[in-house]
């Protein structure tokens, strides 16, 4: 297994005609969990749309489990069924007719054409375990559209696990959830990310949840301010830098 | 009641025959190819799709080549100059639409005015004349549905993923540019195939009603692309034989019975699936 899981050295991704994102290098240390954190508009969903190839890089090297992401951002298929992702939300306008278990489903299937019966047992079996592992298996024969924001975000969980994968990318994922339905999230993230053995990288902009979950921190306003360990980064001087002099950092007395 | 001999009679008919098979094939394809359109918000697409194949039309009449075969690239274009407006330009994509296709709406008007007399006339193009469906027609159409079959039931996955969220279907590994175009080009060659059946007014029922009542009764995405599809060709079928019997135009009547059966489903789906009551617990969060 190569280490680390994905290599990003010098790059610049230009979005709407402007740099959104310049000159980053980092790492991403296979099973460790990395939080990108910056103000609104620093580039923090650019950077994961380059870094999973859905927009074009204009300079530097992006490497995934060894293979280098071409310039039109093309993977092997193989690299590419390594890579889970978790978006901030889903095209689920009036009643979209897709159960949970369907959706599920999809996530199985490698990237290709295939006739919707193709491996339907194992896929079934598949689904079935990984909703069970979310704690979505009553939810199985809901509507994807019926769901609750919180059951909604397990249920992507449980299509990230529906096979093994080696990298998970969450864009902002807590976003508009409710304090419980976001502590449930987190603590199943953690988790699966232990029993699969993902790396994680997550754009984030609960600053007191990415100080408890991350392993590593990248502070980014369309160059990276600051990069390492959360004590090392989430402090209050280079958050100050970071968000700017408004910024008021301050910590959870429960989380010490 | 039913005249029964009135309508052997004109089962007997084969352009009847040959309209009756049209018609079962473009309410099909337009409930197949409805059923994603609709969920991908593209049924002003499919509306604006038809008027401005108007304009297809008059530059055959114009150059003096079949308008149908015309048709075809023209929708093609248009799919094609669409698509790259929407994604290269900043402006909503209705907006976009209704530029597109009321300036070749204007255009078509402006170019038919200038041909004094067209044989086809334009009542025709307006509403469409199944009854003037030939065998190649039909060929064109059964090879349309069949390719549309296979494309849909291979990238069913892909359809479903690019219609929730573009990026997740490119995180893992849908060719999304690919394919949105792959779709927007075949609901272009289906409407401009269908139009000279249906009409450049009424095409865009064909392939919003059905899916919709499709979307009020299935559950599964699947059964919801099928039952589209059925609900197309049944009430076409159903709607060009109640014109067969009353005389009335093939295609409005094809429309109402569309929306008596939208109709019904959404008396169904009321009763099969109503919404929980107020002692129902809570989702849980």
């Amino acid at each position: 297994m190569p280490n680390p899981v994905v290599v990003v050295s010098d790059l610049s991704v230009e979005r709407s005609g402007r740099l959104a994102v310049e000159q980053v290098s980092f790492e991403l240390p296979n099973e460790s969990e990395t939080a990108v954190v910056g103000p609104n508009g620093a580039g923090k969903s650019t950077l994961v749309a380059a870094l999973l190839g859905l927009i074009p890089k204009k300079e530097g090297t992006v490497q995934i489990l060894g293979e280098q992401l071409s310039a039109n951002g093309d993977l092997p298929g193989a690299i590419r069924s390594q890579i889970a992702y978790v978006p901030q939300s889903l095209a689920l306008q009036g009643r979209f007719p897709l159960t949970v278990a369907e959706f599920v489903g999809y996530g199985f299937d490698p990237p290709g054409p295939r006739w919707p019966w193709h491996q339907h047992q194992r896929r079934k079996a598949a689904v079935e375990k990984s909703l069970d592992r979310t704690g979505c298996i009553d939810l199985r024969n809901r509507l994807l559209s019926e769901l609750s924001g919180g059951q909604l975000k397990r249920v992507m969980l449980s299509f990230c696990v529906v096979r093994p994968r080696q990298l998970l990318v969450l864009d902002e994922a807590q976003a508009g959830l409710d304090v419980p339905s976001n502590e449930r999230f987190q603590q199943l993230l953690l988790e699966l990310r232990r029993q699969e053995g993902w790396t994680v990288l997550h754009v984030s902009h609960d600053l007191d949840m990415v100080r408890r979950s991350s392993d590593q921190v990248l502070g980014l306003n369309r160059r990276l301010c600051c990069s390492g360990s959360p004590d090392h980064t989430l402090t209050p001087e280079r958050l100050i830098d970071l968000y700017g002099p408004n910024m008021v950092p301050y910590r959870h007395q429960c989380h010490g | 009641m039913v005249d029964t001999q009135a309508l052997a009679l004109v089962l007997a008919e084969p352009f009847m025959q040959r309209a009756l098979i049209g018609g079962l094939l473009t309410g099909a394809l337009g409930g197949l190819l409805g059923s994603v359109a609709v969920l991908r918000e593209l049924s002003f697409f499919s509306d604006a799709l038809g008027h401005s194949a108007l304009l297809g039309i008059t530059i055959g009449i114009l150059i003096g080549v079949n308008p149908t075969l015309v048709l075809i690239p023209f929708a093609v274009l248009f799919a094609i100059l669409v698509n790259q407006l929407v994604e290269r330009s900043s402006l909503p994509t209705d907006a976009l639409l209704n530029i597109v296709y009321s300036t070749s709406l204007a255009a078509a008007i402006l170019f038919l005015s200038l041909v004094e007399s067209y044989r086809g006339g334009i009542r025709q193009l307006l509403f469409g004349d199944i009854l003037g469906v030939s065998s190649l027609d039909l060929i064109v159409i059964g090879m349309l549905l069949a390719a549309a079959l296979i494309y849909l039931s291979l990238s069913l996955r892909a359809q479903v993923l690019l219609t929730l969220n573009q990026d997740l279907a490119g995180a893992v590994g849908v060719q999304t540019r690919w394919h949105r175009l792959a779709f927007i080009v075949l609901l272009a060659v289906v409407v401009a195939v269908s139009i000279k059946a249906v009409g450049v007014l009424l095409i865009s029922a064909f392939v919003v009603i059905p899916s919709c009542a499709g979307r009020l009764l299935c559950r599964r995405f699947p059964l919801y692309v099928f039952v589209s599809s059925i609900l197309g060709g049944t009430c076409a079928l159903l709607g060009l034989l109640a014109s067969g019997l009353t005389n009335l135009p093939s295609g409005p009547s094809v429309v109402m019975v569309q929306f008596l059966g939208f109709l019904i489903a959404l008396i169904l789906s009321s009763r099969v699936f109503r919404r929980p009551s107020t002692t129902e617990p809570a989702p849980q969060p």
